[in-house]
């Protein structure tokens, strides 16, 4: 009994992990007009409905370009921080280390209404970039914190030799630097892709016209029941499974 | 040093190229015209948008907003010509006009001759009888209901509809003005005439109506509520709220009780600062023709009743019985105004709904 | 005093962070902290050392008591996923083959990527009266009639448990792969039980990847809008809700920052409370 006792309870972790995911696939292949039970279907109409909607798919668009050039900075931001912190006895380096790890503690929603009071008090309009900052900011402590965890004294010894054999402190950080610490590197930017592509509460505040793929799911969610929105959702987590497990079987497992 | 200054340069301008690259992303270049708009989630639907788009090759942004409090800050913190038209709640035009938000509208320009008399509201739309906006669609903030599952007779007297009967079966729109605009109607109050000193009394109502709901719940909580059998009654809900659901079950339906039922409307205006007027008076008119309030009328987002009663010959006979089109007149007949509170009793009244809801 | 050029470097590079936080988190922030000092008069905004939004979170009833609901909500919340999490981190960390760790870790947070205002309302559907837990329980003729489970608390909490579950384990996980087995078998080796060895030598050396990831729940958790907004059916507001109402219904920015400078001293007195085991550095 105790010996299983182990399966029984991953076996219902699986199931409640599962369950709002199942259902959300399920219902987005339903046939009439209410995402509702009793489930009728299956039906195509709802992917074809999304796919058609130029609205929602510009916000697609959006979504990956505030994701990829935000996660971009944070991860350059993160990097250069924690070259600067790791690699140099600097006074103060507990402080700089709290202040950028600092915008960890503190909601999401906090970060963005205060951006927004600081945007609008300046006159300045809102768009995407000014969400893009507002990613940039939640991302950088945990770009930072990984790639700083990540320096050790291997590529430290490495980057000696190099600067013993002439290379100037660009060509360290390029060639030696950054190829060693890659995997951190990815990490981070990896992971930050993923927050901001699915952050809510910043890019709801700090956009204008256009806005970012969950902004666009939550005004559709205020405008009225419809399978749509399951089949946004079941689009979204097809691809992104995709996405990981590809990334998984050609990364890891070659690194493995 | 001099080689680490070069370093440095090099990585703020990285920096600053990323950041130029953020930037870059929001202004995408477009060659045609531009109108900026801040609507109602009703006028995004590209099936009303696009032939204007077309016609007059300008692209539309829109921006929703929720709250014509939120609409004016927005308004008060942008500069002259982010905004040319503005969708608003039809009793508050008057203070908008006030604070000199909205520019005056050409009478003759308007086809308000061939409006539901009812809802010109010309009090409302011309404070001082200068024209600021124009009525574009109306409905009712009322009961909407299961027929299957609660006795329609009942829902024809508000003090039946959220007594012991329906006790948990009841879930209240959450927006506070027409919800207590419809206490008040219960209590004999009329909407326009809502005091601080009439707030007690209308809280024991909200409490009462509370204290029966099983949740208090925006368009989607509600409708999932009603589709999924959770409740059987809306208050504050109305044809905008059943008439996207009555295809598929047609016994989600509403009616006006017996007590009357609170009117809204929504109106359209150009803005004072706007840089093309010309264009945002198109876009009005366009709105205000009868192809734009047929489209407007059986928008994606929601359904009601177009201001333009040519509007019906663009609309099928269908989608007419689901607007209760020949009824209008009897129902209007019942209805009153959105409660219009001052400043300092629009406080009172959200300090009132917020502390009923967090009982 | 002449500073280094190793010093000076160093500066350099860390200096585009520090001056981005500084910009776009620091100076946000401050401002925030004078905003919630001003006060709204009709629609201007009064600049100053104003108390009334403080005073206003002592008298109104709905304000107090939404801070009292964000955070039993959180605490909740908190504890009950880490209940979950370790229990499956520890499983798949030391009962799954070894081959199929990855997999196992990597079908436990799959979900994650759902769109995360989706996932709430699939929560509701799953949740109806009409929905599969519903549908089960019957079945297994546990009730007689359908229940509430959808717009209430437990609704909410439900939806923030999902996710925070998911979450924890891969942190959770992380800390128990990094622990030498040669420290379980060592205090096996010396007569301790199962449950000693697990007390005294695991738990200790896993409690600040623990606490590191208890303490971002409760500081995400106690943040969020969304999940309460879609699940919690309104009738009890958390604060997020009551701040969003505010700039929602009358841009009273000068309460909202109240609010959210309230939010902000709970996470302080929360991080205070688990200053001891976090590693907020190294996540």
């Amino acid at each position: 009994m105790m010996r299983l006792l182990p399966w029984v309870f991953l076996c219902a972790m699986a199931v409640f992990i599962y369950l709002p995911v199942g259902a959300l696939v399920l219902f987005s292949f339903q046939g009439g007009a209410l995402p509702v039970p009793p489930f009728n279907g299956p039906s195509l109409q709802w992917y074809a409905e999304i796919l058609g909607d130029g609205d929602l798919m510009q916000s697609l668009l959006n979504s990956l370009m505030v994701g990829a050039v935000s996660s971009a900075l944070a991860v350059c931001l993160g990097f250069t921080a924690a070259y600067g912190l790791a690699r140099h006895a600097l006074p103060g380096t507990t402080l700089m280390r709290g202040l950028l790890i600092a915008p960890l503690c503190v909601s999401y929603l906090i970060i963005g209404l205060g951006l927004l009071i600081v945007v609008q008090r300046l006159g300045l309009g809102l768009s995407l970039a000014t969400a893009g900052i507002g990613h940039v900011v939640i991302n950088l402590p945990i770009c930072f914190s990984i790639i700083y965890a990540s320096m050790g004294a291997q590529q430290q010894s490495a980057e000696r030799a190099a600067r013993d054999l002439g290379a100037n402190e660009a060509q360290v950080v390029l060639l030696i630097t950054v190829p060693m610490l890659l995997p951190a590197i990815a990490a981070a930017f990896f992971l930050s892709f993923t927050l901001s592509w699915d952050e809510f509460i910043i890019s709801f505040l700090l956009t204008r016209f256009d806005v970012t793929l969950p902004v666009e799911i939550w005004s559709m969610l205020r405008s009225g029941l419809s399978p749509e929105l399951n089949a946004i959702g079941s689009l979204v987590f097809l691809v992104s499974v995709t996405l990981v497990l590809a990334l998984e079987l050609l990364l890891f497992r070659r690194r493995a | 040093m001099a080689r680490n200054r070069e370093t440095m340069m090099k990585k703020h301008t990285k920096a600053l190229l990323a950041g130029t690259a953020l930037c870059g992303l929001a202004s995408g270049a477009m060659a045609t015209e531009e109108l900026n708009a801040l609507v109602w989630c009703d006028h995004t639907d590209p099936a009303l948008i696009e032939p204007f788009e077309q016609a007059h090759d300008v692209k539309v942004n829109l921006r929703e907003y929720e709250g014509t409090g939120a609409a004016l800050a927005l308004l008060d913190q942008s500069r002259p010509g982010d905004w040319d038209v503005l969708v608003i709640d039809g009793i508050d035009v008057a203070r908008t006009a006030e604070a000199g938000i909205l520019a005056p509208l050409p009478d003759d320009a308007l086809p308000e001759d061939d409006f539901f008399s009812q809802i010109v509201l010309k009090d409302n739309n011309a404070p001082g009888g200068t024209t600021y906006a124009v009525t574009e669609k109306f409905g009712y903030n009322t009961i909407s209901y299961n027929a299957d599952k609660v006795d329609p007779a009942d829902m024809q007297d508000l003090a039946t509809v959220w007594s012991d009967k329906y006790d948990g079966k009841i879930s209240i729109y959450d927006y506070y003005l027409p919800v207590i605009g419809l206490a008040a109607m219960a209590d004999g109050i009329d909407t326009g005439a809502i005091t601080a000193e009439d707030l007690p009394a209308l809280g024991e109502t909200l409490s009462t109506m509370r204290g029966h709901a099983a949740s208090v719940a925006g368009v989607v909580g509600a409708q999932t509520a009603l589709a999924t059998g959770e409740v059987d009654i809306v208050i504050g809900g109305g044809e905008w709220l059943t008439a996207v659901l009555a295809a598929e079950q047609p016994e989600l339906t509403w009616t006006i009780p017996n007590q009357g039922a609170v009117l809204w409307t929504q109106s359209i205006g150009v803005l004072a600062d706007s840089e093309k007027p010309d264009l945002a008076l198109e876009f009005v008119k366009y709105i205000v023709s009868p192809e734009g309030q047929a489209r407007l009328a059986t928008s994606s987002c929601f359904w009601g009743m177009p201001a333009n009663e040519l509007a019906g010959d663009h609309l099928t006979p269908e989608q007419k019985d689901i607007l209760r089109w020949d009824e209008q007149d009897s129902y209007l007949a019942k209805a009153q105004l959105y409660p219009a509170p001052d400043e300092g009793l629009d406080i009172e009244m959200q300090d009132l709904w917020l502390e009923t809801l967090s009982q | 005093m002449t500073v280094s050029r190793d010093t000076l470097r160093g500066w350099g590079f860390a200096a585009p962070a520090l001056l981005w936080t500084l910009a776009f988190f620091v100076v946000p922030f401050a401002v925030m902290a004078a905003m919630s000092l001003a006060t709204l008069e009709g629609r201007t905004l009064i600049w100053g050392l104003h108390f009334d939004n403080y005073r206003a979170l002592a008298e109104k009833a709905y304000l107090w008591r939404a801070v009292l609901v964000s955070v039993e909500i959180t605490l909740t919340v908190t504890l009950l996923s880490v209940c979950l999490a370790y229990p499956l981190a520890w499983i798949i960390a030391f009962r799954v083959p070894q081959r199929f760790q990855r997999l196992a870790l990597l079908l436990a947070i799959l979900p994650f990527w759902t769109s995360y205002v989706v996932r709430s309302y699939a929560w509701l559907l799953v949740l109806a009266r009409e929905g599969v837990v519903n549908k089960a329980l019957l079945t297994l003729g546990l009730i007689a009639e359908p229940i509430t489970l959808a717009n209430t608390r437990f609704a909410t909490v439900t939806g923030f448990v999902h996710f925070f579950t998911m979450l924890l384990t891969l942190t959770i996980f992380a800390n128990l792969i990094q622990l030498s087995p040669n420290y379980r078998r060592a205090a096996m080796d010396l007569g301790a039980s199962a449950f000693q060895t697990f007390r005294h030598v695991v738990l200790p050396l896993t409690l600040p990847g623990i606490v590191t990831g208890a303490f971002l729940t409760f500081v995400l958790c106690i943040g969020d809008y969304i999940t309460p907004q879609i699940l919690g059916g309104n009738t009890e507001l958390t604060v997020p809700q009551v701040i969003m109402v505010q700039l929602g219904r009358r841009a009273d920015f000068p309460l909202a920052a109240a609010l959210a400078i309230v939010l902000m001293g709970i996470v302080t007195l929360a991080y205070l409370a688990c200053a001891r085991w976090l590693r907020l550095d190294r996540i």
